[in-house]
Formats: C-alpha cells, structure tokens, sequence
C-alpha cells in the first residue's frame, strides 16, 4: 500500500521538514477532528495553501496529506451522523451500525499508522506514494 | 505530440490504474464492512443486556422515588380492567404482555407516562376524564408505541444525559437527581416528531386490537376545547403539545381502515370502575 520511490531531485532539509509536517497537520487535527471530521480536512486544506507557493517536494507531500483525508471524511461524516441519529432520534444500535464502526476504525487507524509512517519517512527525505493517492498527486501536483 | 507526451507521463493506462485503484479501495471498505456485519456484534458487546440492566435498574429507582410520594391504586377491579385493556393491545400486535408493566396513581391530573423497562404510569384522572374505554385505550396504545420504539430511554438521554443516567444506576448520585428524573418523565414532553410517531403506531395498534382510533382522536379534539377551563389538571396535554393537530392526522391516518369496535369491557365493568375512581 506505500511505497518508498526516488523523488525527481533531492529535497533539502527545510523541504522534507515542511513536507514531514503536512502529515503532522493530519494527524494532530485527526485525534481533535475525530468527532467532527470536517476539521481534519479543513486543517489539512489551509496547511496546503500556506505551502502552495512552496517547493515541489513540499507542495506534492501537502496535496498527498490533504487527498488521503477525503475517503476518511466521507466514512467519518456518514459514521458520525449514523451515532448522532441513534442518540438523539428512533434508530437503535444494530449489527450494521457496528459493523460500519469497527469498518471505520481499522480504516482510521490504517490511515493513521500510514501517516506516522511516511511522516518519520518524509523528514528524513526519503519519499513515499501511497497507492491510489500517490498516482492521483501526481495526476494534480505539477513540478 | 512527442514533446507533449515527454512532459505528460499520465497517459490512458495511468488514468485508467488511478480509477481502478480507487474503486477497489471502494470495494475493499465495503466488503470488510459486508464480512463484519455477519458477526453478531449486538450480542458480543452485550449492547442489549447492559441496555436491559440500566433500565431495569432505572425503574427501580424512579418507581421507588414515585411510590413515596405518591398515593398508589391497588384496587383489583381497577388493575384488572387496565390489565384487560393492555393484555389485548398487546396480544393483537405481538408485543410480549409481560414486558409492559403498569400502575395506576389517585390524582386528579390527567395524565399517563411511559418510564424505563417498560413501565406504564396512569393517573386516575385520566381514567375518569375518558368517556369509553376505547379513549383510555388510545392513550394508553400512545404510551406503549413510546415504550416499543425506544422513545422513553432517548428522552432520558437527551434531557439527563447518559453519563448522569449511568451515574444514577451506579448509585453515585442523589436521590434529587432521581426525582429530577422522575419530573422529567411526567411532566415533559418528546419530540414533536417522537410524539407523531408514537400517535402512529397508537393507530396501528388500536386498528390491529379491534379498537376504533377515532374514539382516541375524539378524545384530544375533547381535552383541546376543554383545555383552557381545565389547563391545571391537563398535565398530559400540556405535555403533549397540538392535541388539534394530533386528532386530525390520527383521524386522516385511520380513515382508510375500516375497525370493527369490540369492547374490551363490559359496560357495567367501566361503569363501576369510573364509578369508583370518581369517589375516590
């Protein structure tokens, strides 16, 4: 699922910094974002066009932390509204409700651990694809 | 063309690897969520008997707090006939007779409420303010609909919040808390759309009991004229806001069906039990 591969040039140390931070960004804003998951994409959204206008390495890492956040947002929001309608309104916790959280949660943490990882990896200027959103960076992130 | 494509390294395939990549990311969720509701989480987790011993347990409490402060009916003919009336609610719409309980309390209100663990509370007065038994069966269908599609816990866990419910159950908190409870129980009313939904179901099930829900429609047009002579004693429609509108959406939803009555009672039996809660 990651995959570590040589960056067209070699970035500097402010480069792999800013970059390792952008994953940085999702993850502190994940663990506060948790109950209302917009935040975590929001977070990651004005971190990106702060370092818009900053170096490829940067700008791609930014865009890869900002992407993977879309697929958490959508199972997020959608658990998020399903608790909401079972404390406050007739639905009851059922095998689908659970099922759907323990889903999210593996998939929350898989992003999670993924994020740690190409964090620690980024700072040290090393460069890591995700499957599927290291292809769609490179679909949108020029140099 | 050539120079084009030196610069552009995202050609058709690349597209197409990015697309099939994210659909089986799609897939990949989807099934693990497809695999995982085959486990019967419900009962792992025990969700329904921790659920089933915090309202066991409320009850408990509350209906203690209650029974101190108010004056229980324990008469035979007036449990005997609310019993008959709820026994047959409850055996024409499969709902298990022994897990609605009830208890009747001498007070002029009128008004009827539904308590965790399946606990129905009736105040006299409501029993002497319905002319027929088919208007007390309508109330107490109501009651029952809040009791079977969850409302009582909700209402708890909105208005007290789930943590002091748990801290009551534990017994970490005051018996002010309990009575504070018990208040809101009696004395607030659902959600408009809880409410709606409960006067729903009141229809089917009184449809399905043999009952005609125009009596219970009858009923609230009845106490919404009478409201403004009557408003202290009326703790049930005070509770139960837009009893005009109630009666028109509960005759606009039994319209269709044609019920055939057959009293629960006889009337001799209602007569007397009236008769005798009226002296009270």
């Amino acid at each position: 699922m990651i995959q570590k591969t040589t960056f067209i040039y070699k970035p500097g140390e402010h480069e792999t910094e800013k970059a390792s931070n952008s994953y940085l960004m999702s993850l502190i804003t994940f663990i506060v974002g948790l109950p209302l998951p917009i935040i975590n994409l929001l977070a990651t959204f004005f971190f990106y066009i702060s370092n818009r206008k900053g170096t490829y390495f940067v700008r791609w890492h930014c865009m890869q932390a900002l992407l993977s956040q879309f697929s958490v947002l959508f199972v997020n929001s959608f658990g998020f509204w399903w608790t909401i309608s079972i404390i406050f309104y007739s639905e009851t916790v059922t095998n689908h409700y659970l099922a759907y959280m323990i889903t999210a949660i593996i998939f929350n943490l898989s992003e999670f651990i993924a994020t740690i990882y190409t964090a620690i990896q980024t700072r040290k200027g090393i460069h890591v694809q995700w499957w599927f959103y290291g292809n769609l960076t490179h679909l949108i992130c020029k140099p | 063309m050539v120079v084009l494509r030196k610069f552009n390294p995202f050609n058709l395939q690349t597209m197409k690897k990015i697309i099939f990549q994210g659909l089986l990311l799609i897939v990949l969720f989807f099934s693990t969520w497809f695999v995982l509701q085959q486990i019967n989480w419900v009962t792992i987790l025990r969700i329904k008997q921790t659920t089933e011993k915090t309202e066991e347990k409320l009850d408990e409490l509350l209906w203690e707090t209650i029974k101190t402060t108010e004056d229980e009916n324990t008469n035979q003919l007036v449990l005997k006939s609310v019993d008959s009336l709820i026994t047959k609610i409850c055996n024409y719409n499969d709902i298990e007779r022994s897990k609605i309980k009830f208890n009747v309390i001498n007070k002029n209100e009128i008004n009827a409420f539904a308590m965790p663990n399946g606990r129905l509370v009736i105040y006299s007065g409501l029993i002497t303010a319905t002319e027929n038994q088919e208007e007390l069966a309508g109330v107490l269908c109501h009651e029952i609909a809040h009791i079977q599609l969850n409302h009582v816990m909700k209402k708890l866990i909105k208005e007290i919040g789930l943590s002091t419910l748990i801290s009551i159950t534990t017994g970490t908190k005051g018996s002010e808390l309990i009575k504070e409870t018990a208040k809101v129980l009696s004395s607030t009313s659902f959600d408009r759309s809880l409410e709606k939904e409960a006067d729903i179901k009141a229809v089917e099930y009184l449809t399905k009991a043999e009952i005609n829900p125009e009596h219970f429609a009858h009923f609230l047009y009845k106490i919404n004229e009478s409201e403004s002579e009557l408003i202290k004693y009326l703790t049930w429609i005070s509770t139960h806001p837009d009893s005009k509108k109630r009666a028109e959406y509960i005759i606009d939803h039994s319209k269709n069906n044609k019920v055939k009555n057959v009293p629960v009672l006889k009337d001799k039996t209602w007569n007397k039990l009236k008769e005798l809660l009226e002296n009270q």
